[in-house]
């Protein structure tokens, strides 16, 4: 039988405890052991509900008119032959509810007004009895158009020369600070200053330059987006939607329709994958629109694949100019960088995520001089919303194939050179925030497990067969999650008559797995066994407690601290009611195994279940009182940050890692096998590994998918042309290489028992490392995504002539 | 969804069909014959052909049309209904089995079926390329009954059949069956999408065969580009290069690749079947 015993503080209660790290002995302590889901075998029998899945008598169905163009005039709207067909009970347009939304800038109409932006965006409403007549009515809907010049890239926009996308934004209600350039088509523009730039450039012998880019993708979620609304005669409105964010949809609704928050209840059943797309607010502000114009009744607005993939959010697309500096021994000087983010029509979160790759743009490396410009770009693409890693894997991708590349000039192993560098406590990341021990992991430790990990040391190019290469490609990575400064969460739990608990929090189930590990809290503080804990599944914002929004891998961080505090509170209660049974005080008395006992002699114990709604006496009197836990938790410390130099404390803490990339390349036709992915992160202290495993895994797998093949293909019209899995690739099941996840333990020291976020941490190096392979393979820089065979081909093209 | 209305019609034989699609003609109805459906299904529901459709006539149930076998004259008969994962797993022709197990993915060969496949709107129709190879016998119902004809008498860029008439069944000589063989299949990047190009590529007694899918709008097999290909005189390299210039429509460019990626690719690519078939390495044919 293994012991550990690990020192874990918690910072939150102000207090240190130990906790003994007890594994394989049984159900005392889950720290470190692998439960399965709480909901796995209902998902994989088809049991588990989703939005969709739930249907109201009397339901209407609603189907969007989209825009065939990506920027036109909307000259006028016929609605007339629409209203009349079958089955049609309303036709909503954009000038019925002259609402504009938007969680930065307030640029983006509920429905569009006056003109469109983007192709597929949501022009018109039709509601009807069933899905197929709303369908058949939309092609009766006649706009007629007036064609726009299209703004197909940020490079094209930001020149300012052919079009502006927001003639008005100067207009536009700003819930955010932004330092906007209008007449560029930028809606924020980030510096960060840190250092002294022109020393850094003294001080440096070597530069390299690189420019790198991305396009728009999706996060194809297997479940489309799907929401239901309804208003009651009272004037409460329900609203149930596949969301990261019912909070927030509660909030927004309330706000942009002037309804007491109150009268706005959101529900959210099981959400099937979610990646950062179901963190944005659309459907949910469409169809109320659509059951307000018939009077309240129930209605129901699922995507299909192919207005899910263009007309809601997207993933954002990326260019970026690279400039980084090092002396001759390898010692990062200096960073010059610009990023022109391509937030699409409307900016929705990328501002933000525009914000949070310049605070975050060297990566885990120390680089004292750094000089970073990020521009928030409007096109007339799709708009993007937040993507697993917020920013980071597009950073990671500019940063690490400058390192690759400064690491060829300079002869040295890109390896030593990421070692070398790596950012360490004591350290100030590129917002001059000053890292400890306790917020952010062993960069070091990672790099070099990883270097075991894909056998580095054998070499990154090594022949296989006639024509076929292996190369390896590495990348280190890091992420903050950049929430509002006053980000909170809550969780209340209750208890049964037989003592078993009921944990009611407000984090969605997307698939991640977070409310086992909640589970796993619980029970571990409680220490009882996790069987004993009922866990609601699903969020009502009538009844469970706020959680800011299911995203930034921050629900353990933010809701296992709540459920700590929670489970402290009912353990204060019980050894209150207990105190009356043992004649003690409460504080001489401990929780554990279901039993309240005194701590000097622990046989002398009462049952939780004699003291959850008091303490009863022989004679019938009770005393004490019924047993409710509370907790809470808001982020702190975080600052907001300064305009002119990107001074700011953005997240709590920085998960590091670093990952690699193994392939099997033909020289000869460019085509190439992933065989190996490799994710070494510093997670802390983990409470369910084979939980964490799937989460990196399935980031990783993500992460390749994406950068191998994923991407939005424009016509010259700036229409989307592959918004279908026929011809949007992404890795299939037979595609997927080796994986190896391993983990650092270093404890965030304000986390729930030392726990660090790792659902979105294992997409982030993946882009790079894959191009830093293939690079290394081809013999030839590849600095664009997605990287097909066609891609590294032309490029070889290019300098053979 | 399909928000078009059309009847759906199910014969249960040959005549059933062929008058159903008259009399519906008549009546002013435009029908369509419907095999596996995948087709008119997934392009029905986003609108974007098949919009004018009244009427489908399912053939499925045809006794005829689900055979697979060899017939008494060392033919083999397939039916135009049999799916392609049923092909596929036969084997009764290694390269269709082989062509067929590249099209589509597995749940989708579940329901499309030979006859679909060919006749289809889908500009690559790669099942084709097999029976072009081999200039195989087409079985077709019309009102006068059943005839038979080599597919490349009808073929022009697609099959040309005339309105109310059907393929039945394809039959493929025993010869053929078991000559050395390679197909090829190559996409932009996965095994399961549509082909950057598909080669299927037979060896006779004194010759190669070559037919090609993904390269062009439509499929096709050339007499010029075979008789190029197998000139000994010159170079593979040669041969190949004097090839491309042959080929007889412009060379698709999409989101699939560019032209001149095609033509890279089919550089090697044939390249690649040549020295195999070349070197009797047939039959193990690469995927």
């Amino acid at each position: 039988m293994k012991l550990e015993l690990k020192k874990v503080y918690n910072y939150h209660k102000k207090e240190m405890i130990k906790v003994l790290l007890i594994q394989q002995m049984g159900c005392l302590n889950l720290i470190g052991k692998s439960i399965p889901r709480r909901e796995g075998k209902n998902k994989v029998t088809g049991t588990a509900k989703y939005t969709a899945d739930y249907s109201t008598p009397g339901q209407l169905y609603a189907v969007l008119v989209t825009s065939p163009h990506a920027h036109a005039k909307i000259k006028s709207i016929d609605i007339t032959k629409a209203t009349k067909c079958a089955g049609v009970q309303a036709v909503v347009t954009g000038k019925d509810y002259p609402v504009l939304t938007g969680s930065a800038v307030e640029d983006r109409p509920v429905l569009a007004i006056e003109k469109v932006r983007y192709f597929g965006e949501p022009v018109a409403i039709v509601v009807a009895n069933s899905e197929y007549e709303a369908e058949k009515a939309c092609s009766y809907v006649q706009v007629e158009y007036e064609l726009l010049p299209v703004l197909h890239s940020v490079e094209e926009s930001f020149t300012g020369k052919n079009a502006l996308i927001h003639e008005s934004f100067h207009l536009y209600t700003k819930p955010k600070k932004l330092k906007p350039i209008p007449e560029r088509n930028v809606a924020n523009h980030v510096t960060v200053r840190k250092g002294d730039f022109h020393k850094g450039k003294h001080i440096s012998d070597v530069l390299v330059k690189t420019n790198v880019s991305l396009p728009q993708s999706d996060h194809a979620a297997m479940e489309t987006r799907s929401v239901k609304a309804e208003i009651l005669p009272t004037g409460e409105v329900h609203i149930e939607s596949s969301s990261q964010a019912p909070f927030d949809i509660q909030q927004m609704v309330s706000k942009h329709f002037n309804i007491d928050t109150n009268k706005v209840i959101v529900h959210t059943p099981f959400v099937g994958g979610a990646f950062g797309g179901k963190a944005a607010i659309q459907l949910e502000f469409i169809a109320y629109i659509a059951s307000k114009s018939t009077g309240g009744k129930p209605i129901k607005l699922t995507h299909s694949r192919e207005n899910d993939m263009i007309s809601s959010p997207v993933h954002i697309g990326m260019d970026s100019d690279v400039k980084l500096g090092a002396t001759n021994d390898g010692k990062l000087t200096m960073l010059e960088m610009t990023f022109k983010f391509d937030s699409g029509a409307y900016v929705d979160e990328s501002s933000d995520i525009t914000t949070t790759a310049a605070l975050n743009c060297t990566g885990p490396y120390k680089v004292d001089h750094v000089w970073c410009d990020a521009y928030c770009v409007y096109t007339n693409h799709p708009y993007a919303t937040s993507f697993r890693g917020y920013g980071h894997g597009e950073l990671a991708f500019a940063i690490e194939r400058a390192l690759d590349k400064l690491a060829e000039k300079l002869q040295m192993d890109p390896m030593e050179l990421r070692i070398k560098n790596a950012i360490k406590p004591g350290d100030t990341t590129p917002s001059q925030a000053k890292l400890t021990k306790g917020n952010i992991g062993n960069t070091k430790a990672c790099l070099e497990r990883i270097k075991k990990l894909i056998d580095w040391d054998e070499g990154d190019v090594v022949p296989v067969s006639n024509n076929v290469i292996r190369a390896k490609g590495i990348s280190g990575l890091w992420k903050t999650s950049m929430s509002p400064t006053d980000a909170s969460s809550g969780a209340i739990i209750t208890l049964n008559k037989d003592g078993s608990m009921n944990l009611n929090v407000g984090v969605v189930e997307i698939g991640q797995g977070t409310k086992t590990t909640l589970i796993q809290i619980l029970a571990t503080s409680m220490q009882v066994d996790e069987s004993k804990i009922h866990m609601k599944m699903d969020v009502n914002t009538e009844s469970s407690p706020e959680h800011w929004k299911t995203v930034a891998s921050t629900a353990v961080y933010m809701a296992g601290n709540a459920v700590v505090e929670a489970a402290e509170d009912v353990k204060r209660q019980l050894k209150n009611n207990a105190s009356y049974k043992l004649r003690c005080k409460p504080e001489d008395l401990e929780v554990g195994e279901s039993r309240v006992y005194l701590k000097s002699d622990p046989q002398k114990h009462v049952n939780v279940q004699s003291v959850v709604r008091g303490y009863k006496y022989n004679n019938g009197n009770t005393a004490g009182n019924m047993v409710i836990g509370r907790g809470g938790f808001v982020m702190n410390q975080l600052t907001n940050m300064d305009l002119k130099t990107g001074k700011a404390f953005p997240g709590p803490a920085w998960t590091v890692g670093a990952q690699a990339v193994e392939v099997e390349f033909n020289t000869r036709t460019f085509f190439y096998t992933i065989t190996k992915a490799v994710s070494v992160l510093d997670a802390g202290v983990i409470f369910n590994p084979k939980g964490a495993r799937g989460q990196v895994t399935g980031a990783m797998s993500m992460g390749l998918s994406w950068a191998s093949r994923e991407g939005f293909y424009f016509n010259q019209n700036g229409n989307i042309i592959n918004n279908q899995f026929r011809t949007y690739k992404t890795l299939r099941f037979d595609e997927q290489p080796e994986y190896i996840v391993d983990f650092v333990n270093t404890e965030q020291l304000d986390g729930p028992y030392g726990a660090r976020g790792v659902g979105e941490h294992g997409i982030i190096g993946m882009p790079a490392a894959l191009a830093n392979s293939l690079s290394k393979a081809a013999n030839t820089s590849l600095n664009h995504l997605p990287l097909i065979p066609e891609f590294i081909w032309s490029k070889k093209k290019e300098e053979t002539p | 969804m399909i928000t078009t209305d059309f009847e759906y019609y199910c014969a249960q034989s040959i005549t059933e069909a062929v008058d159903l699609f008259k009399q519906l003609s008549d009546s002013g109805i435009r029908p369509l014959f419907y095999n596996g459906g995948t087709e008119i299904i997934t392009l029905m529901r986003i609108n974007s052909f098949y919009t004018h459709v009244n009427a489908v006539i399912d053939i499925k149930r045809i006794p005829e049309c689900s055979v697979l076998e060899m017939d008494e004259h060392d033919y083999l008969v397939i039916g135009a209904s049999v799916p392609l994962a049923e092909i596929e797993e036969n084997m009764a022709f290694p390269l269709l089995s082989k062509n067929c197990s590249r099209i589509a993915d597995h749940t989708s060969r579940e329901k499309i079926t030979l006859g679909g496949n060919v006749c289809g709107h889908i500009k690559y129709k790669e099942a084709i390329l097999p029976l072009l190879l081999t200039n195989s016998t087409l079985v077709i119902a019309d009102e006068k009954g059943l005839h038979e004809v080599f597919i490349q008498d009808i073929f022009d860029k697609e099959i040309i059949l005339e309105p109310g008439s059907f393929i039945v069944q394809f039959k493929i000589e025993k010869e053929f069956l078991s000559m050395p063989y390679i197909n090829k299949k190559m996409t932009k990047i996965d095994r399961i999408g549509y082909p950057l190009i598909t080669v299927s590529a037979i060896q006779m007694k004194k010759e190669i065969r070559f037919a090609f899918s993904g390269l062009c709008e439509t499929p096709f097999y050339s007499y010029e580009i075979d008789d190029i290909l197998n000139n000994e005189e010159n170079s593979i390299r040669k041969r190949i290069n004097a090839a491309i210039k042959q080929i007889p429509e412009p060379i698709l460019d999409d989101i699939e690749g560019s032209a001149s990626y095609r033509k890279f690719v089919l550089s090697n690519t044939l390249e690649e079947i040549m020295m195999k078939l070349n070197g009797g390495g047939g039959n193990e044919a690469i995927s």
